[in-house]
């Protein structure tokens, strides 16, 4: 099940179900994904920044789209550049990739909670 | 013509930095400037300055170079202390005017913290972790010089705005309002916001480089748990600056933005939040002080065990009051502004996780005493440091608990009691530590051992220096004087105690006088290191050569267990008496590159550029930095093959080699 690459390190076999964590080094050619992704990652960008300034919708709606867009942009940027899918063997990365998303979200959540005191003492 | 060269000189030069210290540095800067020109050139030195140290990529050297730069920064930092003390020392006796005062006090926290506390935190990652895990480098040794010279230039730009614009004056801090435009015009503020983005981003890159390095790179045989000490601090702090920094950067950033193109994140009006910017910056502001401090409590986890001759007490729970460490410093950042007055909720929750925090650092203190009892101790001036440390740090985190008790903490806060327990615990532990890490690892960096003699010297006059310095400054804040107060009136009971403080920071001055003299006295006479273990160290940076060759390791040991070289030294094994000369393979080195010192360079003109707002300039080094970073993703010849005959050659000298 093992194959080796160009500099003789053994590539574990990838289980069924996850081959889209199968690695992508020995892959050449022209970086597609990369450019479409720079692309749509402008896009996103310019999308959510118009509709700040048109103000295009109400408030609340506005900021409920601008967080998708958002979500959208960090999805793309970890899965085409940020090397979400490669890995050699097991993708070790996913792991810290999780606690840096939970300390992220406990850090931005009690951020709002700490922020939340204008309403409590006026 | 004319008219253009006076608004250049208004703009340089504005009135306040006119003033007799002012027009001192002025001299100071120049002379030393010439001096080094001369020198230089004397005797034909520029080559080799740019060839072996401007564009060096071996870790050993950059270690060195941010020892120097540590070094020149405490010194500069601590004759701001002074500055603030003289000013202090006797009521409306005032060498310093309320301005400057502001300043000096400003420049000093900053530059304390930023360009001494981590430059000398680095220079000990580089100098010791790679031969501490047995590696022949960091995983990105291109990017090591880059975190380098960011971090040199960002403190540059730093350091001019003293003689040059005008200095910051809101506190290391820098919270707005006081860093608005509309209430602090001038270039000062924008050179801190601007210097301390460039340094971050060098530190990041730290971050990244060691704890890819220790992941990715230890010697076979040495799993996590058989790691030493300080490399797990080093893989800790590396996590917490990684994850610190962001909100540091974004707080920056934005603030760089209102005071620069006019938005309003964290002005006053206009729906501006300043508080938000109080709770990013204290994002940050608390995992830094674990990042300054782990370091030290990697360090002594390393000289207690040497200098005790005892391997570490406990440690499986060392490391686990690490990672808790870890985690619990992202918990507890509101103790910084408790008077912002978020609610009892809020502040009982972060009042508790703060006091939660002193059980894994009390089992740490616990485990160094333990580790000393019933060893055969040494009392070196490594040793000594780590000895005042514990008392010390024992008293700085007792006061820190204090503080964290809500209902006192708005009693003492901004008052000096809250200055003298920061620098309890940031003198007692990093720097105490640091300077520990200096005399103990300083024969692995530079090959001699500093004067133990005279270095006891020194150690006497910085510990008692500080305790006369601190311990009067909390009974100052008892007594209510606040802090950042540039002169009080007399009358307040205030001056008997001011005094004695001013008295014990000259002292500490005296110690670090003393400390240069040693450096410079142990490089003419200082005993030379020829064993490359003048310790009796136990961990695997001993085993080499004092300092170690560029390779580091003509093989790779193969680790089995904590205390490897000791383990090794037990069966009279050495890394020596290993080595056949057909097991010395031919190597890669990465290869020197002047990159990342121009970009370092690019970062500094367009900073310098952004804080005066002559936007060419600042368009010219933002050019500069695109060019850089393009000419570094194409450069592929980064490596230079070692043959196999020069390393043995070099461990031949060394008498390392079996015939």
């Amino acid at each position: 099940m093992s194959e080796h690459t160009s500099d003789g390190t053994e590539l574990e076999a990838v289980e069924p179900g996850l081959e889209f964590l199968a690695p992508k080094f020995e892959v050449e050619g022209f970086p597609w994904a990369q450019v479409m992704g720079y692309v749509f990652s402008l896009l996103l960008t310019f999308a959510a920044l118009l509709l700040v300034v048109d103000h295009a919708m109400p408030p609340i709606l506005l900021l409920a789209v601008i967080l998708a867009l958002a979500l959208g942009q960090a999805g793309l940027q970890l899965g085409v550049f940020m090397h979400l899918r490669e890995s050699r063997g097991t993708a070790w990365q996913l792991l810290p990739l999780g606690l840096a998303f939970f300390i992220a979200f406990a850090l931005v959540g009690t951020s709002i909670w700490i922020m939340l005191f204008k309403t409590g003492v006026s | 013509m004319p008219a253009f060269l006076l608004y250049l000189v208004h703009t340089l030069f504005p009135p306040d930095t006119r003033q007799p210290t002012e027009l001192g540095a002025d001299f100071m800067i120049l002379v030393t400037g010439i001096g080094i020109v001369y020198i230089l050139t004397r005797y034909k030195k520029w080559r080799w300055l740019w060839r072996e140290w401007l564009t060096t990529v071996d870790h050993k050297r950059i270690a060195i170079l941010y020892l120097i730069a540590a070094i020149a920064m405490l010194f500069r930092g601590g004759v701001d202390a002074l500055m603030l003390r003289t000013n202090l020392a006797l009521p409306n006796v005032q060498p310093i005017g309320a301005l400057e005062y502001n300043e000096v006090f400003t420049t000093h926290g900053t530059i304390m913290i930023f360009f001494m506390a981590m430059p000398f935190i680095f220079a000990l990652f580089n100098a010791v972790i790679p031969l501490q895990i047995g590696s022949r480098d960091v995983a990105f040794p291109r990017l090591n010089a880059m975190s380098y010279w960011l971090f040199a230039f960002g403190a540059m730009l730093f350091n001019i705005s003293f003689v040059v614009g005008g200095s910051p004056n809101a506190g290391w801090t820098g919270y707005p309002p006081l860093t608005e435009l509309a209430f602090n015009p001038g270039p000062g503020e924008s050179y801190y916001f601007l210097s301390l983005l460039i340094a971050g981003i060098g530190t990041t890159i730290t971050g990244i480089n060691f704890l890819v390095t220790i992941i990715r790179m230890r010697a076979p045989g040495m799993t996590l748990m058989r790691m030493p000490m300080f490399a797990w601090s080093t893989l800790v702090t590396s996590a917490l600056i990684i994850f610190a920094f962001p909100p540091l950067t974004v707080a920056l950033a934005l603030s760089l933005l209102d005071r620069t193109f006019g938005s309003s994140f964290f002005t006053l009006g206009h729906g501006g939040m300043p508080m938000m910017y109080v709770n990013l910056f204290w994002l940050f502001g608390h995992p830094e002080v674990y990042i300054v401090i782990l370091p030290a409590f990697g360090i002594f986890s390393e000289v207690v065990p040497t200098f005790s001759k005892k391997r570490l007490f406990g440690y499986t729970t060392m490391v686990i009051s690490l990672v808790s460490i870890m985690f619990l410093a992202y918990g507890t950042w509101v103790h910084h502004f408790f008077t912002m007055g978020a609610g009892p909720t809020v502040n009982a929750f972060f009042g508790l996780s703060t006091m939660l925090i002193a059980i894994p650092t009390g089992v740490k203190i616990f485990n160094w005493i333990f580790t000393m009892w019933g060893g055969r101790i040494r009392i070196t001036v490594a040793m000594l440091y780590q000895m005042a440390f514990i008392p010390t740090f024992v008293v700085g985190g007792a006061t820190g608990i204090m503080l964290s008790v809500v209902p006192a903490d708005y009693q003492l806060h901004n008052s000096y009691w809250v200055v003298a327990h920061f620098h309890n615990v940031l003198i007692g532990g990093t720097v105490f530590g640091l300077l520990s890490g200096l005399y103990y690892w300083w024969p692995k960096m530079f090959g001699f051992i500093l004067n133990e003699r005279q270095g006891k010297v020194g150690f006497w006059l910085f510990v008692i220096g500080f305790w006369v310095t601190f311990l009067p400054q909390y009974l100052l804040g008892l007594e209510g004087m606040t802090r950042r107060m540039y002169t009080y009136p007399f009358g307040f009971g205030w001056h008997e105690l001011n005094v004695i403080s001013t008295l014990g920071a000259f002292t500490m001055g005296a110690g670090f006088i003393a400390l240069v003299y040693n450096i410079l006295w142990s490089l003419r006479y200082g005993e030379r290191d020829l064993t490359g273990d003048p310790w009796n160290g136990r961990t695997l940076e001993w085993a080499l050569p004092s300092p170690a060759p560029e390779y580091n390791f003509a093989r790779i040991p193969v680790v089995h267990g904590v205390d490897e070289f000791w383990a090794m030294k037990e069966q009279g094994m050495t890394l020596a008496n290993q080595l056949r000369p057909q097991d010395v393979k031919a190597l890669e080195l990465p290869k020197n590159t002047g990159m990342p010192f121009m970009l370092g360079l690019s970062f500094f003109v367009g900073g310098f550029g952004m804080v005066f707002e002559w936007w060419p300039i600042a368009i010219f080094g933002g050019l500069g930095v695109v060019a850089c970073l393009i000419y570094a993703a194409f450069d592929y010849d980064d490596k230079e093959p070692l043959p196999a005959d020069v390393i043995r050659h070099t461990e031949g000298t060394f008498g390392r080699l079996q015939a």
